[in-house]
């Protein structure tokens, strides 16, 4: 469904992301991991069309989207979420996911039922009426899954959605994740917390420096030499289950 | 060419005058990080004052500079206590409507108490009128510019080898570090807009024999002097000075060439291209993006 | 429907009004709250829909008043035809503005707007050929109804009321509209609204554009009625100010708020400018004095403005009254 070929993403003198090919098919929960620094979030840019990339190509469903904007890539069947998260902060949280389901349907009565089922999934119904700048960090990041889900994707990128979640939460979003999965939505997901990262992801690309250095199932990656020197002197959350 | 030496000598006295300003404005814009529309106003108060205390007393307008600097420096704790302080961290909205409505109320004040009569300065300084290789100018011009430079270099000098000059560059560097190592940011905030309100208040006065004073007579040095922090990035005093010189001798050269009556439109069009092709400015440095540009 | 209940009352007094009173000075007024309040709703559909304020709008304004009147002066055209044309061309200025909104934000966008509009003071006060210079255009009355002449202000107060009927409108279908859903989300958040597959940068320019074009229908109807066009004063900086004056008081993103807000200040100004006609011109000046500083408080601590503040506390009261 997704792959990336060579993408490369320069700021300046410095190689932020640098040659990073992997494909991503559907059916599959993708993982991306990698130290601070390592490159995660600027691919995710460069995937959904906020950078173009400087070298390499961006390819969804075998068409060259690497230097369409990001709206575009939306509405070919990509969303992505924010590592910081960004809500509509005046709007309330049923307007908010409402605006995400108003990129495929044409009434704004019809938006409005789809972000009511959406908002049901995600289990966010008792704050359908709140302004969303009122909600805590936990709901803010449901907020941002529910809004990018009701843009009916494909493939989802999730950034970093559980950083800040308590242990409940934190299983809320797993949970909701692999409801996800279990009704064929493609999933790419950026985690530092690596307990949540082995159960979910069937396969994992290891990034540092910009770079790819690993690739493979949970397990292989854990006991990876390469990652584990990556990673060292790096303290990553383990939260429980 | 023999214009050119003339050219030249206006470029630089009007660029020493464009620097005063926008030293000052840098020095806010850099550390506050906030866009006052109303800066051009404090220019106007300080030709007024050079106005009033010269019809009224016959002082003249260099004198004035003694009581001028305290004076706009305590206006610029003022109104940063009752105005700027709220807007520091406000939304963009706050911060542009904050200071719009202090700079209509400003304007007013001025319409009101002095009328909208246009109004000049006349010190025998201005008479004097000094010729050399080919290019004249008058005595006013060359105080204003001496002075202005004096100004701009005592700036330079206080931020770079004072510790609150030291200070001040950290906070505009990254306002959250530096409250994070124990620096009070509202104090830096004052005593920035202070002096940038100090600058632009001198500015006026010495400028005041040189252009006709009237209530909205600092409009379009607001808009040149954003013109200016912007080509030289923002928070940067060389390129300020770098800034002032370029806008100058764009002014004086497309006066010389389009007539004076055009020139306004010049630096307006220069305004415009250098926010949409050079937003980082001249020297590509932190520029406007801080601002989100 | 109890939305449009304020609005119901407004435009419903306003229209009963002239039947009532006759009074030219009352009905000149009228005529001009509704015409700010217009104006400001125009403004609006930039600065509180789509978030792009704009400190230049004069810019629009002047070149509805400037395209009514020279049409009817040089080419003896009907005003209506030169509303069209300026509207056009006020389009066209707005895809400019719409255009740098995509490259500026917030205080950088309003001073290059403010630096906008000046380049077309400067061209219309100078280009004696085209736009006689800084003399200014006088529009001629021809009485008619295709060529804008009423004698009567009557007709004028149901006119105008006409144009704030629609800008009103124009107000509530981005309200309530798929495009104004998304525009709102554009002026929340632009990249979470872009990620969201709203094309925000087009968004932007169109509302731009539409408000250019709505401020332009207003400036010609204004040159029409006032029968004098003054670059000075149609391209001024105060006059941007002022339109967004009334929409920052009443309530700025709300579709009656720039009429609320034209309300008090307009009234406040005919009151001032009627007190103090016989002292010195200058004392006229304090109403703008008051204007700065309502305009900063209210910013700062009413941001939504009266309507939207109001709004809040009948909310509030209905909440309260239901437990």
């Amino acid at each position: 469904m997704l792959e990336l070929d060579a993408v490369t993403k320069r700021f300046g003198g410095l190689t932020a992301v640098g040659e990073v090919s992997f494909r991503a098919t559907p059916g599959e929960i993708l993982g991306i991991i990698g130290p601070n620094g390592a490159g995660k979030t600027t691919l995710f840019n460069v995937i959904s069309g906020f950078y173009p990339p400087d070298d390499g190509r961006v390819l969804l469903d075998g068409r060259d989207v690497s230097k369409l904007p990001a709206h575009q890539i939306c509405a070919l069947g990509l969303c992505r979420t924010f590592q910081l998260v960004k809500p509509f902060g005046n709007l309330s949280v049923e307007d908010n996911v409402m605006i995400g389901a108003l990129t495929r349907l044409p009434s704004v009565a019809a938006a409005r039922e789809e972000a009511r089922r959406v908002i049901a999934l995600c289990r966010l119904e008792a704050l359908a009426g709140t302004a969303a700048r009122s909600l805590p960090i936990g709901l803010r990041k449901r907020l941002e899954v529910a809004r990018a889900l009701a843009t009916k994707p494909r493939l989802l990128l999730l950034d970093e959605v559980m950083a800040g979640l308590n242990a409940t939460e934190l299983r809320e979003m797993i949970t909701l994740i692999r409801t996800l999965h279990a009704e064929g939505l493609g999933l790419i997901i950026i985690e530092h917390i690596m307990a949540a990262m082995m159960r979910l992801a069937h396969r994992i690309v290891v990034l540092h420096h910009g770079e790819k250095i690993a690739e493979g199932p949970p397990e292989s990656i854990a006991r990876d030499p390469r990652v584990v020197d990556a990673y060292l002197g790096e303290e990553f959350v383990l939260a429980g289950p | 060419m023999t214009a050119l030496p003339q050219l030249l000598v206006s470029t630089v006295l009007l660029g020493g005058i464009y620097a005063l300003i926008a030293v000052g404005l840098t020095l806010i814009f850099g550390i506050m990080r906030v866009v006052n529309f109303a800066h051009g106003e404090f220019l106007m108060l300080g030709m007024y004052l050079a106005f009033w205390s010269f019809t009224l007393w016959g002082l003249d307008p260099y004198f004035l500079l003694v009581i001028a600097v305290p004076l706009f420096f305590a206006i610029g704790l003022g109104v940063y206590a009752l105005v700027m302080r709220g807007v520091i961290h406000a939304s963009h909205n706050v911060q542009i409507f904050t200071t719009v409505g202090l700079s209509t109320a400003l304007q007013n004040v001025a319409l009101v108490f002095w009328t909208g009569d246009f109004r000049f300065v006349r010190p025998w300084e201005s008479s004097i009128v000094i010729r050399i290789f080919g290019a004249a100018f008058n005595l006013s011009q060359v105080i204003a510019f001496a002075v202005a430079l004096l100004f701009t270099l005592a700036l330079f000098a206080f931020m770079k080898w004072t510790h609150a000059g030291r200070v001040m560059r950290a906070t505009a560097q990254d306002g959250e570090a530096a409250t994070l190592m124990g620096i009070d940011t509202d104090r830096v905030y004052r005593l920035a807009f202070a002096i940038g309100i100090a600058c632009v208040g001198v500015a006026g006065v010495l400028i005041s024999p040189l252009y006709s004073v009237y209530p909205t007579a600092g409009l379009q040095f607001v808009l040149l002097a954003y013109v200016v922090v912007v080509l030289g990035g923002l928070g940067d005093m060389v390129g300020a000075l770098l800034g002032s010189l370029i806008v100058a001798a764009v002014e004086v050269i497309g006066s010389y060439v389009f007539g004076s009556a055009w020139k306004e439109v010049i630096y307006f069009v220069l305004f415009i291209a250098v926010l949409v092709f050079r937003p980082a400015g001249l020297l590509g440095q932190r520029g406007a993006e801080a601002l989100g540009v | 429907m109890r939305r449009h209940a304020l609005a119901a009352f407004v435009f419903g007094a306003s229209a009963a009004a002239p039947l009532a009173i006759r009074d030219g000075f009352f009905l000149d007024s009228l005529i001009l709250i509704l015409m700010w309040g217009a104006v400001s709703g125009a403004w609006n559909v930039a600065g509180g829909y789509a978030g792009q304020v704009s400190l230049g709008h004069s810019a629009f304004f002047g070149i509805g008043a400037y395209s009514a009147a020279l049409m009817a002066t040089r080419w003896n055209a009907s005003p209506w035809l030169g509303m069209l044309v300026g509207a056009v061309v006020a389009t066209g200025a707005g895809l400019i503005i719409g255009y740098l909104s995509n490259r500026l934000k917030g205080p950088y966008f309003a001073l290059a707007t403010i630096a906008f509009s000046q380049v077309l003071l400067i061209v219309a006060s100078r280009w004696r050929g085209f736009t006689a210079g800084s003399e200014g255009v006088p529009v001629p009355f021809r009485p008619g109804f295709w060529t804008l002449g009423f004698a009567s202000k009557v007709s004028w107060v149901y006119l105008i009321l006409c144009l704030a009927l629609a800008v009103y409108l124009v107000q509530v279908y981005l309200e309530r509209s798929r495009i104004g859903y998304r525009l709102a989300g554009v002026r929340e958040d632009e990249d979470a609204a872009e990620a969201l597959g709203i094309p925000s940068r087009r968004l932007k320019v169109m509302a731009v554009a539409a408000s250019a074009a709505l401020t332009s229908v207003c400036g010609s109807l204004w040159a029409q009625y006032v029968g004098f066009v003054d670059p000075f004063y149609v391209f001024s900086v105060d006059l941007s100010i002022r339109f967004s004056l009334n929409a920052i008081i009443g309530g700025v993103g709300t579709a009656m708020g720039p009429f609320i807000g034209s309300i008090l200040i307009t009234s406040l100004e005919t009151f001032l400018r009627a007190s103090f006609s016989d002292v010195r011109g200058g004392l006229v000046g304090i109403y703008l004095i008051i204007y700065g500083c309502l305009l900063i408080v209210v910013v700062r601590f009413i941001p939504q403005g009266l309507v939207g503040w109001f709004g809040q506390r009948f909310r509030a009261m209905r909440l309260h009254a239901r437990a």
